[in-house]
C-alpha cells in the first residue's frame, strides 16, 4: 500500500513538472509582453475565450444528458445567479436523462 | 472599463472566503477524486503512488487520461509521450495563468508563484468572476485552490481504499460539475458585441479543431482565436 515503484515515480514527476510548467509558463511569458491597452483587452477577453472553448465542444459532442444538463445549468445560472444551483440541476438533469434512457 | 480596480493584496481573510465558497462543490470535486483513485487502485498504483500523482500533478484529467497507458515499464520514449499528453491536455492553464499577469503580477514574486502551483480550473474561474466583481485579495484564488487541493488528495486516498465500491461517476452527472460550473462563471462575463464576437470565434474555432486535430489542442486553439477576435473588437462609443 505504501510502497513506491522507482518507475512510477518518476512517471509522476514527468507529469508534475509538465504542470508546474503549465501552470506557471503563462504567467511568466505576460512579463515580456508590453501591457498595452490593446494586449490588456485580449487578456481581458481571454478568460471568456477559454471557457467557451472548453465547454462547446464537450456540450455539442457529448451525449444528450451533457447538452441537456449545460442548457439546464444555462437557464438556472441566468434565472437565480447561483452557480452551486447551475451545477445542481445540471447533474439533476442528466442522471435523470442515463437513469431513463 | 474595469480600470479602476483596487491594487492586488494576499491576506489569510480572503484565503478563508475563497475556500468558504468552494465548500458548495466539494461532494463533486470529491467524487472525482474517488474516481480517481478508485481507477488508479484497478491500474495496479498503490495507495502511496495514488496520493503522490494527486498531490504532485493536481489535474485530474490528465491524470484520469495518463492511467489508460499506465505502466510499470517506462521507457524514455514512453516517458516523453506522458510529458507531452500532460502538456497538451493543461496547455488551457497556460492561458489561464496569462489573464492573470495583470492581477498577480502585482505581488511579489515569490508570491505570485507559488499561488500559481494552486491553480485549477475551479479556483480560476471562480478568482476571474471575483477580480470582475471588483475583487482584489489572491488569498480568494489561494484558499480555493488549497482546499481544493486538499479534497482532491484526501478523495483519492478514499478512493483508492474503497475501490470497486465507488459509484459509476457518469451515472450521477459528476461528469457535468466542472462544465456546469464554468457555464455559471461565464455569463457574467456577458457584456456586449465583444462578446458576442469572441465568444462566437472561441465557440466556432474550438468545435473545428475538436474535428480536425486530434488531442485537446482544440481548448488552447479555440481559446485563442477567441480572445484575439474579442481583444481586437472595438467597443462601440
Amino acid at each position: 500500500m505504501t510502497s513506491v515503484d522507482p518507475g512510477t515515480l518518476l512517471a509522476i514527476c514527468v507529469m508534475a513538472a509538465a504542470t508546474i510548467f503549465n501552470r506557471t509558463a503563462g504567467f511568466f511569458l505576460m512579463r515580456l509582453v508590453p501591457v498595452t491597452p490593446r494586449v490588456r483587452r485580449v487578456l481581458d477577453a481571454l478568460p471568456g475565450a477559454v471557457l467557451v472553448a472548453l465547454l462547446v465542444p464537450n456540450a455539442v459532442r457529448g451525449d444528450a444528458a451533457m447538452l441537456c444538463g449545460l442548457t439546464a445549468a444555462l437557464v438556472v445560472a441566468k434565472l437565480t445567479k447561483s452557480d452551486f444551483l447551475a451545477v445542481l440541476a445540471a447533474m439533476a438533469v442528466a442522471a435523470a436523462i442515463r437513469a431513463f434512457p | 472599463m474595469p480600470a479602476a480596480k483596487a491594487p492586488a493584496t494576499l491576506t489569510l481573510t480572503g484565503a478563508i472566503q475563497g475556500a468558504r465558497e468552494t465548500i458548495p462543490f466539494m461532494p463533486g470535486l470529491a467524487a472525482f477524486g474517488m474516481a480517481f483513485g478508485a481507477a488508479a487502485a484497478q491500474k495496479g498504483m498503490t495507495l502511496a503512488e495514488a496520493c503522490l500523482s494527486s498531490g504532485l500533478v493536481f489535474a485530474g484529467l490528465a491524470q484520469m487520461v495518463a492511467l489508460e497507458g499506465w505502466t510499470r515499464n517506462w521507457t524514455f520514449s514512453a516517458l516523453i509521450a506522458l510529458g507531452l499528453l500532460t502538456f497538451t491536455i493543461n496547455l488551457r492553464h497556460v492561458l489561464m495563468a496569462a489573464a492573470m499577469r495583470p492581477w498577480l503580477g502585482q505581488l511579489p514574486a515569490w508570491q505570485s508563484y507559488a499561488s500559481l502551483l494552486l491553480l485549477a480550473d475551479n479556483n480560476w474561474a471562480a478568482a476571474m468572476r471575483y477580480r470582475t466583481e471588483g475583487g482584489s485579495d489572491v488569498g480568494y484564488f489561494v484558499g480555493a485552490g488549497f482546499i481544493t487541493w486538499v479534497l482532491w488528495v484526501v478523495s483519492t486516498a478514499a478512493g483508492h481504499i474503497v475501490g470497486g465500491g465507488v459509484p459509476d461517476p457518469k451515472a450521477i452527472g459528476i461528469d457535468l460539475v466542472v462544465p456546469a460550473f464554468f457555464v455559471a462563471m461565464l455569463l457574467p462575463n456577458w457584456r456586449g458585441r465583444r462578446e458576442a464576437v469572441g465568444w462566437g470565434t472561441a465557440a466556432v474555432t474550438s468545435l473545428a479543431a475538436s474535428y480536425l486535430l486530434p488531442g485537446w489542442w482544440f481548448i488552447a486553439i479555440g481559446a485563442v482565436a477567441g480572445a484575439f477576435a474579442g481583444g481586437f473588437t472595438d467597443d462601440e462609443r
